[in-house]
């Protein structure tokens, strides 16, 4: 079961992210950014990470897509017709995107990939409880990581408005 | 592990099939008579064609002041999401998460009022 | 919970913080009557916080869960931050008063860039490497775009962002890779990991990943190929920035660098000296010949400071912490930074003196200068002579001890090269020599010094020169530095 509901979210999330490159209207790229974050709140889920999936939903796809819509119809660009200004940059991104091809198909072959488990893993955070967890986790430990947050959404707000603010 | 999201799965389920199934209502039951004008994006009776050339870009641009309030919408928004964990531990930590958070929350009430003084919250 | 020890071994960090605050909110209250106390108020505050860092000298704590490190070599760095935050304030006065508005923001962001460049060097966990980069990067772009009427101004800090947002998402990926290879984010849990684990597709991962890590750290250093957006920043932002963005992320960035490769993937030594080898050869040459056809003497510097993260870099390679040798490596690193941030910062303040006089940047505009103002242009000349590495001066030791390093390694061709790259930039920074001394100018209004400037020029100057006289005290100075590095555990 769980395989199945992994698989449709992932499945909506690729096809989703798929319109985000390829749909000429950047708004309509901006609403499927904003399906390809709801899906990644449920792959969260699956992850046994509820509060990130509420946090993915509530700053992803509720506050950072806001503001992408708003710079779109900030700057109202001209829907982009297709031919122009990225000539050479095609045969190029395509090199890229075959070079990370090969290595995904590689990794998925071998299937080597080492790695090891941290300390919270999901009987634990049954046991205790997501949000429990992460609390307790934040204000002590990252208790540092948390201050320096909050310093760094007040310099955002200043930044923006020396930069942006029409005198 | 699931089971506990069927309830959420049934929710979201639901308020997709809400506004769809009017939506597809209409449209099956609807007369279809479309004329030129009808289907502009803003139909009020008046002609379309006939408002000049800039009237008839529905592109329009934004106001800078949309992003300041996106921007300051985020940074509080991000502020709103600490706050649940912080609810929920809350007994387990006592005082000392108490200070943390009212630091946290007085440094960005310095942010709400360095917008305030800028006069960031007026439209005008 | 953190405890007496722990708020008071982070004292710098939280005077910066607060004064950063205080800042705001007294230009936010006062506004226009508050302008000339608020520079003042940032130096006090730099001041404060240097003498906190020194304070905790002597210590090796690892704070909060491991993730922060208060020893010796962070604090070396503070002390660096501190310094730099000092000089590049005296020197931003003038500049910023004709051109912006809003000093008090300017000041209390200056600030918050010099926290995040303490709290780099402290870092030793993952998760705080990547906000404390990001904090800093954040300032940088800001500062570099502060000039909003300004379209050079605006341009450097698009391409610094765009530049930066691509580096520190690489960076990122190759962060994420060693978490989950070792799931911990803690330098100390990752060694162990590689330590007990030394299998193939283990260390294809470190590999790929260490391999990211430099290109994130490469950018804010501006090494090769990480260093396109260095001109044009240099050239477009605000020159007491470009002053800064020169000296503080660069030295913090090696301090970043130091403390990942050392203390989190020695494992891997061998590998990342082989990559560095060929970043620090690229860096130094393609700067030198760059910088051999540049007409604007900020580009010029921005081309000289690409070379000499390359010399920098020579240092690293070599690193050999076992024995007593006076040629560690690390401590070539430590004294070439201390060097070349006095050196780096003087240059630059030359360079605003006589911009905020005249507003020129380009080297022809320097024709006549030793008549307009003896003092700047005698100046430059112990400034050039130390960036290029000329006795006696403290650029001169700097490289003593990178290329004493290297030979003692064995580099012997890295050397060579290092020296054949030094003669090179001889060329160029005598090219402005040239113009200032040899060549008749138009305008002959001689340059007045603001005392501000004046004070941290001669600051500058005499600790090039002292350093090179009697440079024993900054020989202790970094082996202290490094004495304590990697014991924390």
């Amino acid at each position: 079961m769980e395989i199945i509901v992994f698989y449709l979210f992932a499945a909506i999330a690729v096809i989703a992210a798929l319109g985000v490159v390829g749909l000429r209207n950047p708004v309509y790229a901006a609403l499927c950014l904003a399906v390809v974050f709801v899906s990644f709140a449920g792959l969260y889920v699956l992850l046994s990470a509820p509060f990130i999936a509420v946090a993915q939903v509530m700053i992803y796809a509720g506050a950072i897509l806001i503001l992408f819509v708003f710079v779109i119809m900030l700057l109202s660009p001209p829907v982009d017709q297709g031919e122009g200004a990225l000539k050479w940059q095609k045969p190029l991104a395509l090199g890229f995107v075959g070079a990370l091809a090969v290595q995904l198909v590689l990794v998925l072959a071998l299937a080597v990939l080492p790695s090891a488990r941290g300390s919270l893993t999901p009987e634990v955070i049954a046991q205790r409880g997501d949000v429990q967890v992460v609390g307790a986790a934040l204000f002590s430990d990252y208790l540092l990581p948390f201050e320096m947050t909050s310093l760094l959404l007040l310099v955002a707000i200043v930044g923006v408005i020396v930069l942006a603010k029409k005198r | 592990m699931l089971d506990r999201y069927g309830v959420v799965a049934l929710f979201a389920f639901m308020a997709v099939l809400f506004p769809a199934i009017p939506l597809v209502f209409s449209w099956i039951i609807r007369p279809k008579k479309p004329n030129k004008s009808k289907t502009t994006t803003y139909e009020c009776g008046l002609e379309f064609e006939d408002f000049p050339e800039e009237a008839q870009q529905v592109w329009v641009q934004f106001r800078v002041q949309y992003f300041l309030y996106a921007i300051i919408f985020v940074v509080f928004d991000i502020e709103a999401v600490f706050l649940y964990p912080w609810a929920v531990a809350y007994n387990a930590l006592g005082l000392y998460a108490l200070v943390e958070m009212v630091l946290f929350l007085g440094i960005l009430i310095l942010a709400l009022a360095y917008a305030w003084r800028k006069g960031l919250l007026e439209w005008a | 919970m953190p405890d007496a020890t722990t708020l008071y071994l982070i004292l710098p960090e939280i005077t910066l913080a607060v004064f950063g605050m205080v800042i705001l909110a007294v230009d936010l209250i006062w506004r226009e009557r508050s302008r000339a106390a608020l520079a003042w108020l940032t130096v006090l505050g730099f001041v404060i916080a240097l003498a906190t860092a020194l304070l905790g000298w002597g210590w090796n704590m690892a704070l909060f869960a491991q993730m922060y490190v208060v020893d010796t070599f962070a604090i070396f760095f503070k002390l660096l931050a501190a310094i730099a935050g000092i000089l590049v304030t005296l020197v931003s006065l003038d500049y910023l008063r004709d051109r912006t508005p809003y000093r008090g923001e300017f000041l209390a962001l200056f600030t918050f860039a010099v926290l995040a460049m303490m709290m780099m060097a402290s870092s030793a966990s993952l998760l705080m490497i990547y906000l404390s980069i990001e904090f800093l990067s954040y300032m940088s772009y800001l500062l570099t775009g502060f000039l909003r009427e300004d379209k050079k101004s605006n341009e450097a800090a698009i391409k610094y962002f765009l530049y930066g947002a691509i580096t520190s998402a690489l960076m990122l990926y190759g962060l994420s890779l060693l978490y989950g290879i070792s799931g911990s984010l803690n330098f100390a849990d990752i060694t162990a990991t590689f330590a007990a684990r030394n299998d193939v597709p283990t260390r294809i991962v470190a590999l790929v990943s260490t391999a990211l890590v430099i290109a994130g750290l490469g950018f804010k250093i501006s090494l090769v190929p990480f260093h396109q957006w260095a001109p044009d920043t240099y050239e477009g932002a605000p020159t007491p920035v470009t002053a800064f963005l020169s000296v503080g992320p660069k030295a913090v960035g090696f301090a970043v660098l130091l403390r990942v490769l050392l203390t989190a993937l020695p494992a891997f030594k061998n590998e990342w000296i082989a990559l560095l080898t060929v970043i620090s050869v690229l860096t130094m040459t393609l700067g030198n010949l760059v910088a051999l056809r540049q007409k604007n003497v900020k580009r010029l510097l921005a081309y000289s400071s690409i070379a000499q993260a390359g010399y920098i870099l020579i240092g690293l390679v070599s690193v050999n912490l076992n024995g007593a040798s006076p040629f560690s490596g690390l401590n070539g690193v430590l004294i070439y930074l201390f060097a070349y941030l006095f050196t780096n910062l003087g240059a630059f303040t030359c360079v605003i003196a006589i911009e905020n006089a005249t507003g020129a940047v380009e080297i022809d505009d320097y024709k006549g200068l030793v008549k307009r103002a003896p003092f700047i242009a005698a100046l430059f000349v112990i400034f050039f002579l130390s960036l290029a590495g000329i006795p006696p001066t403290a650029g001169f030791i700097g490289k003593f001890f990178v290329f004493g390093a290297a030979l003692r390694e064995g580099f012997l061709v890295l050397a060579a090269i290092g020296v054949i790259n030094s003669v090179i930039s001889v060329f160029y920074y005598f090219s402005v020599v040239r113009a200032a001394f040899f060549e008749a100018g138009k305008d002959t209004a001689p340059i007045r010094l603001a005392p501000p400037i004046t004070f941290s020029l001669v600051v500058s100057a005499a600790l090039v020169l002292v350093m090179a006289v009697y440079p024993e005290p900054f020989f202790n100075l970094a082996a202290w530095s490094m004495g304590m590095f990697g014991v924390a555990k």
